[in-house]
């Protein structure tokens, strides 16, 4: 009995040995900073000459006296709220294009992958010159059907819709997942489908889609925390002003500058767990609905 | 090829490696070289052109002492200075930072640059710089940085659409009539498009600096209180947006982008008669349209009498807080802000730099070639007219308020008055905010 209780202790152990570069590098790199950038948040610290206790000053100031705050907010989920659902539909459309069995269909995905290979600022300078008003290829190819093409990222109507137009572009990374999630449904249920006559769209309907919501579900928490920290986008696209009428300025920027650009440390530390806490809220009910729509193979409901 | 054991041990190894690799780069300083003392500095010159001249410059410096070794270190424009805020809080940073002029009180403040003054009061150089450049150093009276470029704006124009047009070509215009008239003969309209556009304002610039021009003065006063909602403001406005009509949105944006791809400028091929841009702007007609017979001048008067008022800015050389050898960096900063080196970075880059003396040998120097003498000579003349706009120390971050209200004039969403009255109230709050 003994014996085993250290046989069990022993494996835990090499357990946590096993996970120690990870702890270390957490505690050190992640939940140290996190600690401090909370405790921070009540002070008017900047880095280098103060950092006297404010209470709850910036978060006060940030809801009650700062518009851009609320700009910036909006902005951001403006941009959730419309690219998540758009991402994610169009990647699962996608994959279920590329799932077929035609003849040179690794070539077709190979292409339609490359974009999500590439990124970073290189992809939103070639955007900036096919968003060109003027020159860029997106207007010509409008006008050789007759339609004038709006002014894109100097008009502050259109640079979020320009922003989601580029982010669908490069939906080949979620494409991959889906892709892989869709061949793993098992053939024997399209084929019992087609015996019972299901047509194409039931059988994608009823079979694919239930098969792979777990995939869904996974995109949709992943994406929408990343879409909440849009940053590089607008900040490379607008020169790091944040573009016309601050249509562009999103959360993280506006906490980028108030963090370097006005040395506002405490400020934008605040800003920052404010962000952290409505992310958080909407994950916490993304996990609570997920039992009701996500099928797990094998699983009781 | 590896086998399967051998696999986890390669990343194992490799892991190890890249660990190493992080830690080396702060650790060279302590590097032995004799008896001297090794100070680093960052600039982002890192561009084929600029590179070797600084690196030039620091050579120079390492070779007529034998005390101080000065190491370059090059870190890309878009890092450089958070990572120098960075190294300031881990209290490394480097000895020597070259930094935006504009923001040097306010890092004064922050106590992020030294204060110098300490080695001023030894041996005073302030009076090598222009003045202008000299009181955005201040904070409260000290210096925190030293001059080191600048630029300013001016006008150029092509002189054989001058002739086309029947204007004279050494008589640039001088006021903003005479802009508005020059422009309405060297305009060549073919149906709807237009073969040469004679003058945008807001090609090259944007309208602050217009405004800047139109009186003189900046959106804030001397006690730091906003004076953006002005009379002269509001005439600035209602000018660009005349021109704004003049052309019409589709015409303004694809010569727009024409001048935001650089070789494409319409100034190179004669498609745009007068243009607004830095004296730096010569070295691209040089590259692009060498043959392109142009003159420059100064902006024009908003009246006769208000003056030619221009834009400038520019950066410092600067010691950040906690550097270890400030005594040698202050030395490497004479060096890199006196005559030799201002002299030599002026005509290897054709850049205006701070040091007045330096400037006015390289406009004589025997290298740079007449045409560019020409343009060289009328940055240092437009200095007199150039101010600055350094940020406010209690509103660094201004112009976020500021650009929204602007752009929604210029588009067309807000009036004049109400743009400008809405500017001016949340300038008003912002300073109230941070007294």
């Amino acid at each position: 009995m003994r014996k085993k209780l250290n046989y069990k202790r022993m494996e835990g152990l090499q357990g946590y040995v096993f996970i120690l570069p990870w702890i270390v590098g957490f505690i050190a790199f992640t939940a140290g900073p996190l600690i401090f950038s909370f405790a921070a948040s009540f002070t008017n610290y900047n880095i280098t000459s103060q950092m006297d206790f404010v209470g709850f000053d910036n978060y006060e100031n940030l809801f009650t006296a700062d518009n851009l705050f609320w700009t910036s907010l909006y902005n951001t989920l403006y941009y959730v709220l419309f690219s998540i659902p758009l991402t994610t539909a169009g990647a699962i459309f996608l994959s279920a294009l590329l799932n077929q069995d035609v003849p040179g269909i690794r070539f077709f995905r190979t292409i339609y992958y490359l974009p999500a290979v590439l990124s970073g600022v290189g992809v939103y300078l070639l955007w900036m010159q096919l968003l060109d008003p003027g020159t860029g290829l997106v207007n010509t190819a409008l006008g050789w059907f007759g339609i004038p093409g709006p002014n894109w990222l100097f008009d502050p109507d259109w640079t979020k819709p320009a922003l989601i137009f580029m982010k669908l572009w490069s939906v080949g990374g979620g494409m991959l997942l889906y892709l892989a999630s869709m061949q793993g449904v098992s053939k024997s249920l399209y084929e019992a489908a087609k015996i019972d006559g299901a047509s194409s769209w039931q059988q994608f309907r009823f079979i694919t889609i239930p098969m792979i919501t777990p995939v869904i579900f996974f995109d949709i928490v992943t994406s929408l925390i990343g879409g909440f920290q849009i940053f590089q986008e607008a900040y490379v696209m607008s020169n790091g002003e944040g573009g016309p009428v601050n249509s562009m300025l999103f959360y993280n920027l506006y906490m980028w500058k108030k963090a370097f650009e006005s040395f506002d440390m405490g400020y934008a530390m605040a800003m920052s767990w404010i962000l952290f806490i409505i992310v958080f809220i909407i994950t916490i009910i993304n996990l609570k609905l997920a039992p009701r729509w996500v099928h797990y193979e094998g699983e009781e409901r | 090829m590896f086998s399967k054991k051998l696999l986890p041990l390669f990343f194992a190894v490799l892991l190890v490696l890249s660990g190493c690799a992080g830690f080396k780069t702060g650790d060279s300083k302590s590097a032995d070289s004799g008896d001297k003392v090794v100070i680093d500095f960052w600039s982002f010159w890192g561009s084929e052109i600029r590179r070797p001249v600084i690196d030039k410059i620091v050579e120079d410096f390492n070779k007529s002492q034998d005390k101080i070794e000065v190491k370059h270190t090059f870190v890309p424009w878009g890092d450089i200075w958070t990572k120098e805020l960075a190294a300031i809080a881990a209290k490394n940073p480097p000895d020597v930072v070259i930094n935006d002029i504009n923001a040097t009180a306010l890092r004064g403040q922050k106590n992020q640059a030294m204060n110098l003054s300490q080695f001023l009061e030894k041996d005073d150089i302030s009076d090598r710089f222009y003045e202008e450049l000299w009181n955005a150093t201040l904070y409260e009276g000290d210096s925190y940085g030293i001059p080191f470029n600048t630029d300013t704006r001016i006008l150029f124009y092509n002189k054989t659409a001058f002739k086309e047009a029947g204007l004279d070509p050494e008589k640039p215009p001088a006021t903003w009539e005479e802009l508005w008239e020059y422009a309405e003969k060297l305009d060549v309209k073919n149906g709807d498009t237009y073969d040469r556009i004679g003058f945008y304002p807001l090609w090259g610039v944007n309208s602050d600096v217009w405004m800047l021009n139109s009186d003189g003065k900046n959106f804030f006063d001397e006690d730091g209180a906003p004076i953006i909602d002005s009379e002269a403001n509001r005439e600035t406005l209602e000018w660009v947006l005349d021109w704004h009509k003049k052309y019409g949105a589709n015409t303004i944006n694809s010569y727009k982008s024409q001048i935001d791809s650089q070789q494409g400028n319409p100034f190179f091929n004669g498609k745009l008669a007068m243009y607004v841009n830095t004296p730096t702007f010569y070295t691209q007609i040089r590259d692009y349209a060498p043959d392109l017979d142009f003159g420059v001048a100064m902006l024009p008067e908003r009246e006769p009498g208000s003056g030619n008022t221009s834009w400038g800015g520019g950066f410092v050389a600067e010691i950040p807080q906690g550097s270890k050898h400030p005594e040698e960096a202050w030395e490497f900063i004479k060096h890199l802000t006196d005559v030799e080196a201002q002299e030599y970075w002026a005509v290897k880059n054709f850049d205006n730099v701070a040091n007045i003396k330096a400037a006015e040998n390289a406009a004589k120097n025997s290298e740079m070639p007449d045409k560019d003498k020409v343009v060289y000579q009328m940055a240092i003349d437009n200095m007199e007219n150039t101010l600055l706009t350094p940020v406010p120390v209690h509103a660094p971050d201004f112009m976020n308020l500021v650009n929204p209200e602007l752009d929604s004039i210029l588009l067309g969403k807000k009036s004049i008055e109400q743009g400008l009255k809405d500017a001016q109230q949340s300038l008003e709050k912002l300073t109230e905010k941070s007294k």
